[in-house]
């Protein structure tokens, strides 16, 4: 019976991907302003947070601007427990760690991020949160560390 | 376009870890065994379709390495990678191919090696712009969707957990299915790891090595190779908005699981899925899909899947049995499980499904997912027409 | 340049593949007998180095094992500029198609030891010091 080998390889890509201008736009405002932009639709009129040029629904471009609060409504969430690779550290995520699809305010649709808590029975859709921004920003998402419940005494304005 | 057959299907045994084949072994283990079925040879095959994500074992172009496996040599080539939906799409293609009139027989083979690869890492490849900031994998994604489906719909983890029990208890009477624990009990998915909540890991499919192939034949050729093949009566396909937050309420809403049906059964001449169709081969990466998916099908009214299946209508001596060989829950070889659910689908149809044929069928319906929310949706028939 | 416009990501991946029996049986000879086999196919009778378990033209299973080379005639080349090959470079001048005495197929292979290489060149393998079971268990083949 012969012995069955395995080939072993191991490799490291790296890829610098050209964005576009709405991508550039967002994340100057993201980084040097602490201000989330979406992209508005003039056909349906829904704002797309993340921006992108055209709207699915409506194959038409987009390219008014509008300013969307940082705080939103959680429309779904989860708590992973398992290690699942991190792409921006190529490392595993320490679990367990909250994830969320959350509807900024002044968005129509929602922006897949962490949510801030481990235990499912304190997170509900519904609940409002609000964005905890990185002190040092390097114009990414990940700009935002994630998502914390927002409890009464905070109001929207705050950062 | 001319009428369709599938005329012959093979699969591997699916497992954990092929390490007795390479990948091009595994390709013509499916396709010596498809080639048998059909009663044909390499010969008689006029093109091949592949279906494989190659990223999840790092081989570039594997339709040059495998090709030669799934009979390829001196013959048209197409390789098709869609997620999930590698399998169906690459289906859809073979069919295309030969109801166009180009060619009159064609092999469709779909296959993957987890066991050789970073398949979690080929997740993690997604867009640069904004997905890949965040760490969700498969299950965290999925995880998402049914939080809201839950919030909606009111389904519950033993409803879930009873969809898992059912597709392990039919992969029970299947040789080829990879993951065999036919003991499994609604406690134990329960009990099992949880994952990404709500989800178990018994809630969830498997990573599997294996590779299934099904041979498609044109109208004449069809008849006069195949006493009894499965005649395509619908072979359709829908693609969705690339970013998760886009979809709306996706595992709710499901509108291209829920478009893709209606033309399909439209083209078939369905108007009532549940009685008409005599067995479903669904692709359900998690147990809560599949209940969602009763929905999107039409196979009852929404909010109503957990009804069907605490009712066990969908079990195998129900009124509809859904995956009788097990499902995705049971095999997953990504590249091969679209192909899987249309090799099932056509071999009820023709009569040749051994421990778990359902007995009588001769309309089925397959159906693929991937990405975040793609659909392919084919019908089989024993008849050619209406 | 506003790098803005664009985004850098990378990834670490490994991978482990299954050889399969053939390509095992192959591969052990080379690491524990410093031989190279080709299988014959039955049907079209050429001998496949390195030997599988399939002849591809035919697509019938490969019957007879026999030990090709290890000498042969270089039939095609290309010089190798000085990049890092993760292996290596070492003595090796160019990437070459061999056709082992013996085989009906040519094996993708470095030749080295030699300042120019020609189709038509005689060479023949040297093996690595320290083999694992790996096509580099040859190093590279050397004018004979």
């Amino acid at each position: 019976m012969t012995d069955l080998l395995h080939i072993p390889h191991a490799m490291t890509l790296s890829w610098r991907y050209g964005t576009s201008w709405y991508f550039a736009e967002f994340i100057r405002a993201l980084r040097d302003e602490r201000r989330l932009l979406g992209l508005r639709c003039p056909v349906c009129r829904r704002v797309y947070l993340p921006p992108r040029p055209v709207c699915g629904n409506c194959c038409a471009e987009m390219r008014e601007w509008v300013e969307v609060k940082n705080s939103g409504t959680v429309r779904a969430f989860t708590i992973v427990h398992i290690p699942i690779i991190d792409p921006t550290t190529g490392e595993p995520r320490p679990a367990p760690y909250g994830m969320a699809l959350i509807q900024l305010d002044g968005a129509d649709t929602t922006l897949n991020h962490y949510l801030a808590g481990n235990d499912p029975s304190e997170l509900r859709i519904g609940m409002r949160v609000r964005a905890v921004w990185r002190e040092e920003r390097r114009g990414a998402l990940s700009d935002i560390v994630h998502f914390v419940a927002m409890n009464n005494e905070q109001s929207d304005n705050e950062h | 376009m001319r009428r369709v057959a599938i005329i012959g299907t093979g699969q591997t045994k699916h497992g954990k870890a092929r390490d007795d084949v390479n990948q091009a072994e595994l390709a013509r283990e499916a396709t010596t065994r498809a080639l048998a079925d059909a009663g044909i040879n390499r010969r008689d095959v006029d093109a091949v379709v592949l279906s494989n994500m190659e990223l999840f074992e790092g081989r570039a172009l594997p339709e040059m390495w495998v090709g030669e496996g799934a009979g390829g040599y001196l013959k048209p080539v197409t390789k098709i990678a869609t997620g999930g939906t590698s399998g169906t799409s690459a289906c859809i293609a073979g069919y295309h191919q030969c109801a166009s009139g180009l060619f009159d027989v064609v092999l469709v083979i779909g296959w993957e090696k987890h066991s050789e690869g970073a398949t979690q890492t080929g997740m993690a490849l997604t867009d640069p712009l904004w997905d890949r900031n965040v760490a969700s994998g498969a299950v965290g994604n999925f995880a998402l969707s049914i939080s809201q489906y839950v919030a909606e719909r009111g389904v519950t983890p033993q409803q879930a957990a009873k969809v898992a029990v059912k597709a392990r208890r039919n992969a029970a009477k299947n040789p080829y299915a990879h993951l065999q624990i036919g003991d499994i009990t609604v406690e134990k998915v329960l009990e099992s790891r949880m994952l990404a909540d709500p989800v178990h890991r018994l809630d969830m499919c498997p990573q599997s090595d294996g590779a299934c192939a099904v041979i498609y034949a044109a109208e004449d050729r069809a008849k006069k190779i195949c006493q009894r093949p499965a005649w395509v009566r619908a072979a359709v396909t829908r693609h969705d908005q690339p970013y998760i937050g886009d979809l709306d309420r996706r595992l709710v809403t499901m509108r291209t699981l829920r478009d893709a049906a209606r033309e399909a059964y439209e083209r078939a001449g369905i108007t009532e899925p549940l009685k008409e169709l005599d067995v479903a081969e669904i692709y359900e990466p998690v147990s809560y899909a599949e209940l969602a998916w009763y929905e999107a099908l039409g196979f009852c009214a929404e909010g109503d899947a957990g009804r069907l299946i605490d009712d066990g209508v969908t079990e195998i001596e129900g009124e509809l049995p859904v995956n009788p060989s097990g499902g995705v829950l049971s095999t997953n070889p990504v590249g091969a499980s679209g192909v899987i659910r249309v090799a099932e689908a056509a071999m009820q149809v023709m009569g040749r499904a051994g421990d778990h044929q359902i007995p009588g069928a001769r309309l089925a319906l397959a159906t693929g997912y991937g990405v975040y929310a793609w659909s392919d949706v084919i019908i089989l028939s024993a008849d050619e027409a209406e | 340049m506003n790098t803005d416009n664009f985004v850098v990501a990378g990834v670490n991946l490994s991978f482990k593949y299954a050889a399969g029996e053939a390509a095992s049986r192959f591969l052990i000879a080379l690491r524990d007998e410093k031989k190279i086999l080709g299988a014959r196919c039955p049907s079209c009778q050429r001998v496949l180095v390195p030997a599988r378990s399939f002849c591809p033209r035919c697509f019938v299973e490969t019957s007879e094992w026999i030990e090709v080379g290890p000498a042969g005639t270089v039939i095609a080349f290309a010089p190798l500029s000085p990049l890092p090959l993760g292996e290596g470079l070492g003595v090796r001048v160019a990437f070459a198609l061999i056709h082992l005495d013996g085989a009906d197929t040519a094996l993708a292979h470095f030749i080295g030891e030699v300042d120019s290489p020609r189709i038509g060149l005689r060479v023949i393998a040297v093996f690595a010091e320290s083999r694992r079971g790996h096509i580099l268990d040859i190093a590279y083949f050397k004018p004979e």
